[in-house]
């Protein structure tokens, strides 16, 4: 049985195109609706839309080269890589454009260019590939290392600053530290340094706008207009949504530009207003496809770069998912990251489709190997 | 440690017929190396690489719990208050602007009008965007221009700082205004509100009213007829966006459209009567003045002036007393002016005809214990005569010798306990108590004018169904096309026979000889009461008086009162009757009534009255 559905796997167009049919669908579903929610969002703007579907056009032609690459390629250059990323970070800090108060953008004379987004997909390459070079799991030494090979790139993104991607990068290491092993004893150590690094980190590290941002999560409502105004106005539009929703391109919070950054962070307010509790469960019950498929891809994968690499790059996601729409419902503060895969934006699509095509590499290539 | 990577080489052990296993030990060995096969095999447990794996299934479905249980909340639990707070952002009720309609008199001139000024508002918040606000000349600038101190300026931007509009100044000249446009401070704007100007300044004051500074009228006119004059302004609900534009209308509702006062003043007259009556409450050192002009064809009120007035575009100081209409508010018992009522219910009833004689003689009598009388015993006197001297005995005779029930009930029929018609807030229906049972002596003095409240307007009522000929209509202030209501409340000649009988009073040997206007012939009667202060009667006196002219074909009804007059004059006869003569010939002429006594230097007098003197 097991055999012949494996036969007949390797024998689908799809394998041989090193294509996982039902992420590439679940990924494809929501393309679809990031064209129609970024339509709303955008003021029904189409050039709007046009430009989504250009990006989702590249993101998905980046996710098919990069699942012909073999895994093993990665792995092979996953240091040189990682090095070339943190270059180009300090390079950011150094060289950077200004943008939004953030230094974040490499001006590359023909385009403008994030090194963070790099980082996104080198960090845990980079992980995989330490980690899985040595004992599994990880001696404290190795682990030591570990937090300092996460450590570099994550500093050097909130230095932009960059709160929201570092945050992401740092997830992202952890995860795969989590994956090959971590103690638990180390685990529930850090947890206690964290929360010891904490006032640390209010009183020295953090700047003043994300420490206002942390009080807004916390009491939104003492200042409406002012810092507390995306949070209240994206509440007012999900939960205005109700059960039903109000129907596409029916939102007012939304169409009527209450709120801010609709068609990019908040756009999960908008499909909320728009497509209701209804319209959230079914958006969810994607992501959780997409996280369970590869959390699955992950669990196939028959040695440790490939597994670890799988498990982070999917743990990374959902991460990216939740403090989203944490974000946006009021459960999180305000942290500057996109819904993945249906915010309009560049940058982080392509980095999004990049991971998936590792995972479809990951999922498709060992088979090919172990014949 | 031992975690769910190993699980792959674990399970190559226990599954080595398995392809996938079979694949992972060939390759999971090459790559992972001999070092972690090895650790694999000396601490794996079965139960542990699981664990690991479950560990993270189990954070994902709590955290997308979590997500979905927010979702929950918001959408479904609480979407009513996030759905009104949605609405708040987004639907208004909007109201268009209007401009307070005009009150012109009756010949369109303007009594009210509302002019453009500018208001200077300011934006506390813009203003502390720039913190140097505090050294800024300007702003010494404007708080001279604006006559204020400039800490006390500056305290009130920064007391208000979270506020996005306080008021500087309200309505000010355009002067002062292009001067603070011109000093273009930022946060420190204009904006354009009406303010409300009386051209005719304190002579309409009383009748007008006024506006309160959000253009609410208050008093007067200003306040009965506010909602006619502000319209109805047309109500839009709009959705709007977050920059406040205009999306959808989602309910119109159309306003009506402010509109125009026409009084039934003449200002002309208006004008005259104001100056004739603070003249004369100045000569006479009265207290205060009313006088009331009244076209008797129409109803319609000429003119309503009282004294002291005030000017109500500037309303400081001005003292409450001074801003009473007392034509409409105040009551004072109308003494000997009530008498040709007694005349009227006599004829009416039958009890005496018009040629009839009324014995006075001995010129008092007693009536259970109090006293009616006469300065002397006229003995047998006309029903003319019983007014031209003003006879309490003969109109407490006349007034005795009908039932009480018909004299009471023609102060009813003469609209003489009820609302005038006038219709402004305040107006009074007078005092006028109805008792079960009359005693001779209250139907007496009630027959002369006392143990009865009136006001000007009621009385001017009274004098109008006279010279109309026993035609009653409301008396009016506000022109309207509207027919009025009428009844004939006495016969057509009781009316007439009654004005010739006053035409007497205003005769060289009548009590009102000062109310003779050259060139007409009026009628008229004087009044004069001593005013009742704490259950008696005081030293102060309520001077009346009341008339009809021209009595050939009557045109025009006027009341004069004064009140409490502190000079040498304190009777009715020569305080308000030369008023009224003055009042009674500028009305006359210019509404070019044709004078019907030309050539006669002595009054003519009525067949009744000859025929009475010669019986």
């Amino acid at each position: 049985m097991v055999k012949t559905e494996n036969e007949r796997r390797r024998s689908s167009i799809w394998f041989r195109f090193h294509i996982d049919v039902p992420l590439m669908l679940a990924i494809l579903t929501l393309m679809l609706l990031s064209v129609f929610v970024v339509y709303s969002a955008g003021g029904q703007n189409i050039h709007m839309a046009l430009r989504q579907v250009f990006r989702l056009g590249i993101g998905l032609g980046v996710l098919l080269i990069v699942a012909q690459v073999s895994p093993f390629f990665y792995q092979r250059w996953a240091p040189h890589i990682f090095v070339v990323g943190v270059c180009l970070l300090v390079a950011v800090l150094l060289f950077g454009d200004m943008g939004k108060g953030a230094q974040r953008w490499l001006n590359l004379g023909v385009t403008k260019f994030q090194p963070s987004e790099i980082m996104k997909l080198s960090l845990p390459m980079m992980m995989a590939w330490f980690l899985s070079k040595y004992t599994l799991p990880p001696s404290t030494k190795n682990t030591f290392f570990s937090f300092c090979i996460i450590a570099i790139p994550t500093l050097l993104i909130a230095k932009q600053p960059d709160l929201g991607t570092s945050l992401l990068v740092a997830s992202s290491g952890f995860f795969a530290l989590f994956l090959a092993g971590l103690r638990f004893r180390i685990l529930f150590g850090l947890g206690a340094l964290f929360a010891a690094f904490l006032p640390i980190l209010w009183f020295y590290l953090m700047h003043a706008y994300q420490k206002q941002r942390v009080l807004t999560f916390l009491n939104p409502e003492s200042d409406p207009l002012g810092s507390g105004y995306h949070i209240i106005q994206s509440k007012i539009a999900i939960g205005s949504g109700g059960f039903q929703g109000k129907g596409w391109l029916q939102g007012t919070q939304s169409q009527l530009e209450f709120l801010p950054e609709r068609h990019t962070d908040f756009i999960f307010s908008v499909f909320s207003e728009e497509f209701g509790f209804i319209g959230v469960l079914l958006l969810l019950a994607v992501y959780a496809f997409i996280i369970i498929r590869g959390t699955i891809i992950a669990i196939r994968a028959q040695e440790g770069f490939t597994k670890i690499l799988a498990g982070s790059l999917t743990l990374t996601f959902f991460v990216y998912l939740f403090v989203n729409i944490g974000m946006v419902s009021g459960l999180m503060p305000v942290v500057g990251v996109p819904l993945p895969l249906v915010s309009y934006g560049g940058t982080s699509i392509v980095t999004l489709m990049a991971s998936f095509g590792i995972l479809m590499a990951i999922s498709t290539n060992k088979r090919l190997l172990a014949a | 440690m031992k975690d769910w990577l190993n699980k792959s080489s674990k399970s190559n052990k226990k599954q080595a017929q398995s392809r996938r296993s079979a694949n992972a030990k060939s390759l999971g060995n090459k790559s992972l190396g001999n070092k972690s096969n090895k650790q694999a095999k000396q601490i794996a447990k079965p139960g542990f690489n699981r664990w690991r794996f479950q560990f993270v299934i189990v954070s994902l479905v709590l955290v997308f719990g979590v997500v979905v249980f927010r979702a929950a909340f918001l959408q479904i639990i609480q979407p009513d208050r996030l759905l009104v707070e949605g609405d708040n952002r987004t639907i208004r009720i909007k109201e268009g602007t209007i401009q307070r309609g005009m009150i012109t008199d009756r010949n369109g001139e303007e009594l009210a009008v509302s002019v453009p000024v500018q208001t200077i508002w300011a934006d506390p918040q813009q203003v502390l965007e720039y913190p140097e606000f505090e050294t800024d000349v300007r702003w010494e600038a404007l708080a001279k221009v604006l006559d204020m101190q400039e800490h006390e300026l500056l305290a009130r931007i920064t007391n208000n700082a979270k506020k996005r509009f306080i008021y500087l100044k309200r309505k000010t000249n355009p002067v002062v205004a292009d001067y603070v446009e011109q000093l273009r401070i930022p946060g420190v704007r204009l904006r354009e509100e009406s303010k409300r100007y009386y051209p005719a300044g304190e002579i309409t004051a009383h009748i007008v009213g006024f506006t309160n500074i959000d253009g609410e009228g208050i008093e007067g006119v200003e306040l009965r007829h506010n909602d006619w004059m502000i319209g109805t302004p047309s109500k839009r609900k709009i959705i709007k966006d977050a920059k406040g534009r205009e999306i959808e209308v989602l309910e119109e509702e159309k306003g009506s459209k402010p509109q125009n006062v026409v009084l039934t003043i003449d200002q002309r007259i208006q004008s005259a009567v104001y100056q004739e009556l603070k003249k004369a409450v100045q000569t006479y050192e009265a207290t205060s003045g009313s006088a009331i002009v009244v076209d008797v064809k129409t109803a319609e009120v000429l003119a309503m002036v009282n004294s002291p007035s005030f000017n109500p575009n500037n309303r400081n100081n001005v003292p409450l007393r001074s801003i009473r209409n007392r034509a409409i508010t105040d009551t004072f018992e109308p003494g000997s002016t009530m008498k040709p009522l007694a005349v009227i219910n006599a004829l009416d009833y039958g009890s005496y005809g018009t040629l009839d004689l009324v014995d006075t003689s001995p010129g008092y009598m007693r009536l259970g214990g109090s006293r009616v009388s006469d300065p002397r015993n006229r003995g047998q006197i006309s029903l003319a005569d019983v007014l031209k001297y003003s006879s309490n005995m003969g109109s407490s005779k006349l007034a005795l010798s009908t039932p009480k029930e018909s004299f009471l009930g023609m102060f009813y029929r003469m609209g003489l306990v009820d609302y005038s018609g006038i219709d402004l807030i305040g107006e009074s229906t007078g005092i006028f108590n109805e008792r079960r049972r009359w005693s001779d002596i209250e139907v007496a003095t009630l027959s002369y004018g006392y143990g009865i409240s009136v006001t000007a307007a009621q009385l001017v009522k009274m004098y109008t169904t006279i010279g109309a000929g026993g035609v009653s209509k409301p008396l009016s202030i506000i022109k309207t096309e509207l027919k009025k209501p009428e009844e004939q409340v006495i016969s057509k000649e009781i009316a007439n026979d009654v004005l010739a009988m006053m035409e007497s009073v205003v005769s060289v040997d009548g009590s009102g000889k000062r109310a003779i206007v050259k060139g007409y012939r009026v009628a008229g009667k004087t009044g004069t009461s001593i005013k009742a202060v704490g259950g008696g009667y005081g030293n102060d006196y309520v001077n009346v008086f009341a008339g009809v002219g021209p009595v050939s074909n009557p045109e025009i009804a006027i009341v004069v009162v004064i009140n409490e007059p502190k000079g040498d004059y304190y009777y009715g006869g020569e305080t308000a009757a030369p008023t009224f003569a003055k009042i009674m010939r500028q009305t006359l002429r210019t509404l070019n009534v044709a004078p019907d006594a030309l050539g006669e230097s002595k009054i003519q007098l009525a067949d009744v009255k000859r025929e009475s003197s010669g019986d």
